[in-house]
């Protein structure tokens, strides 16, 4: 069920301009309170996005922390990263 | 009664206003809309009937409809920022919605209501494009073309008949049109997009055959083939070609104007006119 709530803040930094502008600044504490797991925070901190792939999180809503540039994401990194996930290879 | 006096196939990439805003109107993706727009002009519609699939905008994980039609006055869209693309006010018909959605329901298809909603660039930017002036009226048709288990192509291509046999029993006089919104191959933000972008288009031959059997019209051999292992593996939006189907389903077995590939998208532009 904790995979939803990844889901689930990935597009509250669409929606929620407040929570977008807190996780650019200090994602750490824009995570605090929310319901994820151990493996979960740490993924989204490191924007590890193969790791949450491989958890299930949903793809286009995953591209939104790129978007918006945050947990250190740039689309060089993000597209590195996430190609890493590819299961038979890209 | 109401007729369809003609359908389209268009694509929905979020970033094309920017590109054509950036890069003028003899840019490819502007001649290809304009190639639409003037049909759709030249049938001079009172009502656009759009097969679309949301990208978890307008739903969510927490309640995903595998079809559902929005019976409304009006909605506003996009609601996911993309690029040149305002906020327009769309008007619908929310009589006709539900008349669609009774039929629907007749015809053994359970689909969802939804009444207060917004729609993303999936409706919205084919708007932008093909009714700037949102002077047509719109009821979007929502198809699940994202999240797995997706269903059945030909299942949506009845939903499609069903949906033509509302509007032909609609008792007003109205030239109806239906348009199918998507891609046929395209991974966004998935594992197999390509090397220093958002997106890829990781099965162009699929994308190239899907072409090839709507230019014939070989509606049996596309459905049959259009299975969600195939759409899956032309990527995370390859079940978009849903929408398409859908749209087949509302007109016939004549054959298209023209179909226009754009296969560096994995996606195409289409005209229908009535038979």
């Amino acid at each position: 069920m904790s995979v939803y709530a990844v889901n689930h803040l990935c597009r509250e930094l669409l929606r929620d301009h407040a929570f977008r502008a807190a996780m650019k600044a200090d994602p750490a504490k824009a995570l605090e309170g929310k319901n994820l797991t151990p493996q979960e925070r740490d993924a989204l901190l490191a924007g590890d996005v193969a790791t949450l792939y491989r958890m299930g999180v949903n793809s286009f809503l995953m591209g939104y922390l790129c978007r918006f540039e945050v947990c250190g994401l740039t689309l060089p990194a993000y597209n590195e990263r996430i190609r890493s996930a590819a299961p038979h290879g890209n | 009664m109401a007729e369809i006096v003609g359908a389209f196939g268009v694509p929905h990439t979020p970033v094309f206003p920017f590109f054509v805003k950036r890069d003028g109107p003899d840019s490819e993706i502007a001649q290809f809309f304009k190639a639409v727009t003037d049909e759709l002009v030249a049938l001079k519609p009172d009502l656009i009937v759009m097969f679309d699939t949301d990208h978890l905008n307008t739903f969510f994980l927490d309640n995903l409809p595998v079809f559902a039609v929005g019976v409304t006055d009006t909605f506003k869209g996009p609601n996911d920022e993309p690029r040149e693309v305002p906020v327009y006010d769309i008007k619908s018909l929310p009589d006709f919605g539900a008349h669609i959605r009774r039929t629907a329901i007749d015809a053994g298809f359970d689909v969802a209501l939804v009444q207060e909603f917004t729609v993303d660039h999936s409706v919205a930017v084919p708007l932008h494009f093909m009714t700037p002036q949102m002077q047509v009226p719109v009821i979007p048709i929502f198809i699940n073309g994202h999240v797995p288990p997706l269903p059945k192509a030909q299942r949506c291509f009845e939903l499609g008949r069903a949906v033509k046999r509302a509007i032909e029993t609609w008792p007003k006089s109205m030239r109806v049109v239906t348009m199918g919104s998507g891609s046929f191959s395209l991974d966004v933000w998935g594992p197999r997009i390509a090397p220093g972008r958002s997106d890829g288009v990781p099965d162009p031959d699929w994308a190239s055959r899907v072409c090839e059997l709507l230019e014939q019209m070989q509606v049996p051999a596309l459905i049959s083939e259009a299975t969600e292992s195939q759409m899956l593996k032309a990527g995370n939006v390859g079940g978009e070609l849903l929408n398409w189907i859908a749209m087949l389903g509302t007109i016939g077995e004549r054959k298209p104007e023209f179909v226009k590939p754009q296969m560096a998208n994995g996606h195409a532009y289409a005209a229908w006119r009535r038979g």
